[in-house]
């Protein structure tokens, strides 16, 4: 009894978001961006500028072509903030939760010019796919390999503050009943197996979300004899959610982005 | 504080003769790992006794494809043996159970320290034999890929229906070759790569790793910076400690206060994203320092921590009165005293079997010399008194919390701005970057004790072995399933606290 | 000789032809193995037909006139005997197929002699049934106790067959010692042998000691605890489908005699009837709690009769309520309760021996752990033990849950009965009865859920098939049986009625036919049931639900992509990796711990190679099977240590515990002490045939 009353004694603590805006889902620190691509160029690449930029960031995600255009390809950024720390004028935060992409090329930042019929398709076939799914879904979590954050992570969706309850999504044990498979963790040779195992036991239609730079792109680990760089290779991936570990926030748009249930201003303009 | 001799002995015999002798005079068996040398297979053990932490060291030569086991000798090893055997490929003679710990794998094995990559090799996971023999007796195996949000392990249950005899676990699943990938790396990178060792723990590890190279150093931090480190540090214990709370009443069906709880490690997250960028604490700690200062002042720091210790404080204290969640806990998962201590439990595993060891007491290291810290500890061994020593740890962190704070307004009053420092040598951080060496770090996880064995050359990392509280704590699983049943056991796994990306790696 | 008699002869000559071709053509030729099986189906099926005849009021009586001795009269059947006649005929002529089929496979008989038990039981049987006087019945009851013995103890090399068989004869004796007191003193008083002139001996305390005794008799025949003892051990250590004879067939001549006792000397004197209740109940749960936990098939099959014995004795002990107060409808109800639970009973345990004979005979082994997904392999024996199971458990919409309900129903009359201490007792045993109800269902789950459904384990030769066609026969017939039963419940109730009328007026349980097709429980505007609407909505029902998913599903409800089941993905373990049949009864062992007095051992055992299991090692010997040690685990050669702990849960039968076993020495060191006077000497047993002629002289002297 003293419980249901200790319940009510600080209001309502739950996010309004995605309806509404919310100040920390805003703040959120996403990986890193290249700022203003086009305000400044960079140095040629003969002033061992490349060398230096590439260099700046110890998970291989800056790269610089020819012509001098720095590129970060934000599924491999684990957010150590060396590249910010050391050139402020052309890398930044990406602030908000809005970080994942329905394809893997979507996460390079300046994005590249892709055809817009290709990112219509994929995501016209995936509302197709998740027709069913808009109003309730399931979640199934599978750890191949993580840290242990993005777990936490994951398992704070459940707290009173963001509650995704009451947008009609529950994790569930079993994967016959799961619908969307949240997949952590750099792929470890170890977990290859029952990964696919798992997404063999889930029926269709079913979405999977690579949770995490490890999950996306190998992260620090890699790809080496215990790792296979990321999940891409063993399950077919739909939305690709950077962080080094995602925020809640991060993964509920990423979960709703799944679903197409974002509205259509939240979805930053169809780039990704 | 002393790193303690460092001789290699002239052959395994010798060292395992050394090792006992040092245990049974007192010390507490650490870790146990392997290093690829050129003269063959480096085996170093550490311990800890009242003087310090002790290294010794004794060379298998090269080819020698056995050697005799030390687990008939010290239990304790059980596990560290098995680890060498998985990545160096020599098997421990006399080893009750030389099964594949970490890797499973029909290849090459690793070997950390030789610099030289393997190949991935095809999965051959192992099947455990029965551990116990009667009628009608089957294995429930529990994972890796489990009900609920959780890390992979397989738990295998041996039971007849409802008891639990028997339980063992296949840990190889996680495994993500670490220790090799921390070959390499210049040593700046390598505080990146410690942090995500285990993520739970970030800071702690991050701390491990760069006493290490301070030590390597020779540098000495500042004092803002140590304040800066114990903040997060305690920080960190709050959030580990609150989530362990929150799984303990989510198990026993106290919906209330696993919300209440999950929004107070929320709010705990989010003062640690308030005040350095990130909610886990990555980037704050470096090798020499922080890499800035905290972005909330001080003063509105102490105020946050005040209204948090308050309304945490009054929910801790109807838990601890809520009967029927201690009914769950009591007399649930027992971890005899005795044998906590001949093994040498860490963390509040130990300490809540009536160990007193507390690396921040013991082994001082950053600003917690100066700071006091009291050990928490119960006699018990069981569920709840793990949970007592946690919570008592809780008020001790704002203690801490509230003595750095006040300290660091001191230290910034009497300085310069508070803000990023930006270049090298500010007050926040001074130059540690050793081209050669090898040393010894620690730091007390909210989990235990993680060490930090260390070796660069050439200014990169020859070998870095990352050796978590939980690798150590885990195995006691085995043994703390007396009379429970199936539904006791999110207790008991919850109440351990552990995190199996430390373990596998 | 009308035409029904001659027929009831033939059945008669049949059954002894069968008994003369297994005697004198023995196990030489594989191919005649059936032959006496099959005339005693003829057989049966013949006596079958002559008791619906009795039923229908036909004449059926075999006009002896002191052929076999002085004051005997020919075997007759008046309905009640009818009705029994046809119930446990009708069941063996199924059953009687299935042996004819199972005899020749490998597991049949190796020696002669399996066949003449056979026919000398179902034989006895029939004389018992329609015995007209004491001496005939007398002596066809103690045929059935030496049937009995002959097929208990068939397999005597075996261990411990030689001991059950025993123990059967025992308490085969001890149940015909009783009749015989009984009988004898109510025959001394009534001045002739005839069943008939019994009923007329004035009421007094020689006419209730003598019904107290007959009830006994019957009620050890049936296994009333605390004589429960032998009828597990009985009926699993006959072979084959022989013990669908013993326990479907031959055990309704306990309840026939408990009805014609009834018929004949009305209720028993007031305290009996309460007794008998309290026990009814305390057997059926004890029953059905020992049948929970074994872990072998037809230990759980064989107490499942004890359980059922309890049920039916319930019924009978409401009905003796009714005749004592007198109450017609509590009578009528009681009694129609009682014969329906041993229609259900009948049918289904015939049902269940038969089928789990053949899966025995075809997996080799009797532990249930072992046996999983016998549908898959044996998929006639499997569903026929399916179909025993649900009516055994009660379950809609088979036989055994129209039984059931009469039964609970009938209970809960009590509300209509005046004393406090009938009431008492009547609400005690149906609290007993419902319990039973509960357990009933877990215990045929563990049988349906893992042995008949169960993942099949992946064994090496598949072993003999299924039944013949002959075999097959039987059991759907059974199984249909099972079903149709429920469905054509008013048409049973009506033959029910008939065949009671000795005992109480037809018209009374005929008013448990409330409309065509519904029921009540003989008492108006209580409650009502109707199993024939139930078997037309029920498919209905599930037929719509089908449609709907499937018309629901966009017509993919058949697009099935298969995977392995769920296990966590695990990477495989040594041994079972599921529930097995003891683990599921492990919360019944701890929650019954009371009733069965469950102990736990733990040992350390420390990495010891093979620890021979004993216990089970002698129970899987008893009933045949192979026992296979634990492997130790690797296959490259390097033996890995062994097990290290040794867990064990067992379960004690608490009535052979503390009743017989603490008065087993006192009664040897009787017998060790009665054996002096088996001297060996002639004179000696001369001189005691002298002593007992003086003293029979004397006691007739002094008589008159």
């Amino acid at each position: 009894m003293m419980w249901a009353f200790r319940g009510l004694r600080n209001g309502v603590l739950t996010t309004r978001w995605p309806a509404r805006p919310d100040g920390y889902a805003a703040s959120t620190r996403g990986p890193a961006t290249v700022l203003a691509p086009a305000s400044q160029p960079s140095p040629p690449p003969s002033q061992n500028g490349q060398a230096s930029l590439a260099g700046l960031c110890p998970a291989g995600a800056i790269s610089q072509d020819g012509q001098g255009a720095v590129a970060l390809d934000q599924g491999r950024c684990i957010q150590c903030g060396r590249c910010v720390a050391a050139r402020p004028d052309l890398f930044g935060w990406q602030e908000g939760p809005g970080s994942a992409a329905l394809s893997r090329t979507g996460l390079v930042v300046p994005p590249v010019a892709e055809t817009p019929e290709r990112l219509a398709g994929v995501r016209a076939d995936l509302r197709a796919r998740t027709r069913a799914l808009r109003r309730s879904v399931h979640l199934r979590h599978v750890d191949a390999g993580s840290d242990g954050t993005e777990e936490w992570e994951m398992l704070a969706l459940l707290n009173p503050v963001y509650d995704i309850h009451r947008l009609g999504m529950f994790f569930t044990a079993s994967p016959r009943h799961a619908d969307v498979l949240l997949v952590t963790g750099a792929g470890a040779r170890g977990m290859i197996e029952p990964l696919r195992t798992t997404y063999d036991g889930m029926p269709h239609p079913k979405v999977v979300i690579a949770v995490g730079t490890d999950a996306v792109g190998g992260g620090l680990p890699g790809s080496s004899y215990a790792a296979a760089g990321g999940i891409g290779g063993i399950v077919p991936v739909d939305v690709w959610l950077p962080g080094s570990p995602p925020s809640p926030f991060s993964i509920l748009y990423a979960v709703l982005l799944g679903l197409g249930r974002l509205p259509a201003q939240a979805e930053g303009g169809g780039t990704r | 504080m002393a790193a303690g001799t460092d001789t290699i002995l002239g052959s395994v015999p010798a060292l395992w003769d050394e090792v006992t002798r040092r245990v049974a005079a007192g010390c507490r068996f650490a870790d146990l790992f392997g290093t690829a040398h050129a003269g063959g297979l480096l085996l170093t053990a550490h311990l800890v006794g009242p003087a310090g932490l002790e290294t010794w060291q004794a060379l298998l030569p090269p080819g020698a494809a056995s050697y005799p086991a030390l687990t008939p000798r010290l239990g304790a090893a059980f596990w560290y043996e098995r680890e060498i055997r998985d990545m160096f490929g020599v098997v421990p003679e006399g080893h009750p159970r030389p099964q594949p710990l970490i890797l499973a794998t029909a290849g090459d094995p690793p070997r950390p320290g030789s610099g030289s990559p393997p190949g991935a090799a095809e999965r051959a996971p192992e099947v455990l034999p029965s551990h116990v023999a009667g009628p009608g007796l089957f294995t429930i195996p529990h994972g890796p890929v489990r009900s609920g949000v959780v890390e992979s392990i397989e738990y295998l249950v041996e039971t007849p229906g409802e008891d639990i005899p028997h339980l063992n676990m296949r840990v190889f699943y996680k495994h993500r070759g670490l220790e090799k990938r921390f070959e390499g790396m210049t040593s700046s990178d390598g505080v990146l790569l410690a942090e995500r060792t285990e993520g739970i723990a970030t800071v702690a590890h991050a701390l491990a790793y760069c006493h290490a190279l301070e030590r390597m150093a020779g540098a000495e931090v500042p004092w803002a910076a140590s304040l800066v480190r114990v903040i997060h540090a305690e920080l960190e214990r709050l959030a580990c400690h609150l989530d362990v709370i929150v799984r303990l009443a989510d198990g026993a069906g106290l919906a209330v206060a696993t919300a209440r709880f999950g929004w107070h490690k929320e709010q705990v997250l989010r003062l640690v994203s308030q005040l350095c960028g990130s909610r886990f604490g990555r980037g704050v700690v470096i090798p020499g320092g922080v890499q800035g200062l905290p972005r909330v002042a001080p003063a509105e720091l102490l105020t946050i921590l005040t209204g948090l210790d308050r309304k945490l404080g009054a929910d801790l204290r109807v838990l601890m009165g809520t009967a029927s969640f201690l009914d769950r806990l009591r007399r649930t998962g027992p971890l005899p005293p005795p044998r906590a201590h001949e093994h040498g439990a860490l963390g509040p595993i130990g300490r809540g079997s009536g160990g007193t060891d507390d690396g921040r007491a013991a082994r001082p290291y950053d600003a917690y010399g100066s700071l006091s810290v009291r050990v928490a500890s119960r006699p018990a061994g069981d569920a709840l008194a793990r949970l007592e020593v946690r919570v008592e740890e809780i008020a001790q962190s704002f203690h801490l919390l509230r003595q750095a704070t006040d300290e660091l307004a001191g230290e910034l009053a009497g300085g310069a701005d508070g803000e990023l420092g930006g270049a090298a040598g500010g007050p926040v951080r001074v130059p540690c970057d050793p081209a050669e060496g090898r040393a010894v770090g620690w730091a007390e996880a909210p989990q235990g004790e993680v060490l930090y064995d260390v070796s660069i050359s050439g200014g990169r990392i020859a070998r870095c072995r990352a050796r978590s509280a939980s690798f150590h704590n885990l195995v006691l699983m085995h043994e703390v399933f007396a009379g429970d049943i199936l539904t006791d056991f999110p207790f008991i796994e919850a109440s351990f606290g552990l995190s199996l990306a430390g373990v596998a790696r | 000789m009308t035409a029904f008699s001659a027929v009831f002869l033939a059945g008669l000559a049949l059954l002894a032809a069968a008994a003369v071709t297994d005697l004198l053509g023995g196990v030489r030729w594989r191919r005649l193995l059936p032959v006496p099986y099959l005339a005693g189906a003829a057989g049966s099926a013949c006596v079958a037909v002559a008791g619906a005849a009795a039923l229908a009021g036909q004449t059926v009586a075999l006009r002896d006139n002191g052929l076999l001795g002085p004051g005997t009269t020919g075997p007759a059947a008046d309905p009640l005997s009818g009705l029994f006649l046809l119930i446990a005929f009708g069941a063996a002529v199924p059953v009687s197929a299935a042996l004819a089929s199972w005899a020749p496979g490998p597991r049949g008989p190796r020696r002669r002699g399996l066949a003449a038990a056979y026919a000398l039981a179902l034989g006895a049987v029939a004389v018992v049934l329609t015995a007209t006087d004491v001496f005939t019945l007398l002596f066809a009851w103690e045929s059935v106790t030496l049937a009995f013995y002959l097929l208990a103890g068939f397999r005597r090399e075996r261990p411990r067959r030689p001991a059950s068989a025993l123990i059967t004869l025992v308490f085969g004796r001890v149940s015909g010692v009783c009749l015989l007191a009984g009988l004898l003193l109510l025959a001394s008083r009534a001045h002739s042998l005839a069943l008939t002139s019994l009923a007329h001996v004035p009421p007094g305390a020689l006419r209730s000691a003598a019904e107290v005794l007959l009830l006994l008799g019957f009620v050890i025949k049936v296994g009333l605890v605390p004589f429960q003892v032998w009828l597990p051990r009985g009926y699993a250590a006959a072979t084959g489908p022989a013990r669908a004879i013993m326990a479907g067939v031959a055990v309704n001549v306990g309840f026939y005699g408990l009805w014609r006792t009834l018929a004949l000397l009305g209720p028993p004197p007031a305290g009996v009837t309460g007794v008998l209740l309290v026990l009814a109940g305390v057997t059926a749960v004890l029953g059905i709690a020992q049948a929970a936990v074994q872990p072998g098939l037809q230990r759980v099959i064989a107490y499942s009769s004890v359980e059922n014995s309890g049920l039916i004795l319930a019924g009978f002990g409401v009905a003796l309520v009714g005749a004592a107060i007198p109450n017609r409808g509590l009578l009528a109800v009681g009694l129609l309760a009682a014969t329906l639970q041993i229609v259900a009973h009948t049918i289904a345990k015939s049902l269940l021996f038969t089928a789990s004979a053949q899966i025995q005979a075809a997996d080799g082994t009797d532990n249930l752990d072992d046996l999983r997904g016998t549908i898959r392999r044996r998929p006639w024996s499997g569903t026929g033990l399916a179909i025993g199971s649900l009516t055994l458990a009660g379950l809609p919409p088979t036989a055994g849950f129209v039984s059931e309900w009469f039964l609970l129903e009938s209970l809960m009359q009590q509300f209509r009965v005046p004393g406090l201490g009938d009431r008492l007792v009547l609400a005690i045993t149906g609290a007993a009865v419902a319990l039973t109800a509960g357990f009933a269902g877990v215990t045929f789950v563990r049988l349906v859920g893992l042995v008949v459904l169960g993942k099949p384990e992946p064994t090496g030769a598949p072993g003999p098939r299924d039944y013949g066609p002959l075999g097959r026969g039987g059991v759907v017939l059974l199984s249909v049986a099972c079903l149709a039963v429920a469905a054509l419940t008013p048409l049973e109730i009506r033959v029910i009625a008939a065949g009671l009328a000795p005992v109480v007026p037809s018209g009374a349980v005929m008013s448990a036919l409330g409309s065509p097709w519904v029921l009540q429980p003989v008492f108006a505007g209580f409650s009502i049931l109707s199993p024939s609407w139930l078997w037309i909505v029920m498919p209905a029902l599930f037929a719509v639900v089908i449609l709907g998913a499937w018309a629901l599903s966009g017509r993919r409800l058949l697009r099935v992509r298969r995977v392995q089941p769920w296990l966590s993905a695990t990477a495989g373990v040594s041994g079972r990796d599921s529930y097995t049949a003891f683990g599921y009864a492990n919360p019944t062992r701890r929650v019954l711990a009371a009733a069965l007095h469950t102990q736990v051992e733990v040992r350390d055992i420390g990495g010891a190679q093979h620890q021979p299991l004993s216990e089970a090692d002698a129970l899987a010997d008893e009933v045949g099977a192979e026992v296979l040690p634990d492997e130790p685990g690797r296959e490259d050669g390097v033996a890995a240590p062994g097990p290290h702990i040794w867990y064990r849960s067992d379960v004690i039968e608490v009535v052979e515990q503390y009743l017989y076993r603490p008065v087993r020495r006192p009664f040897l060191r009787l017998v060790r002490l009665a054996k002096r006077l088996q001297s060996g000497r002639l004179d000696a047993y001369l001189a005691y045939m002298l002593i007992a002629l003086i003293a029979l002289l004397a006691v007739v002297t002094a008589v008159h």
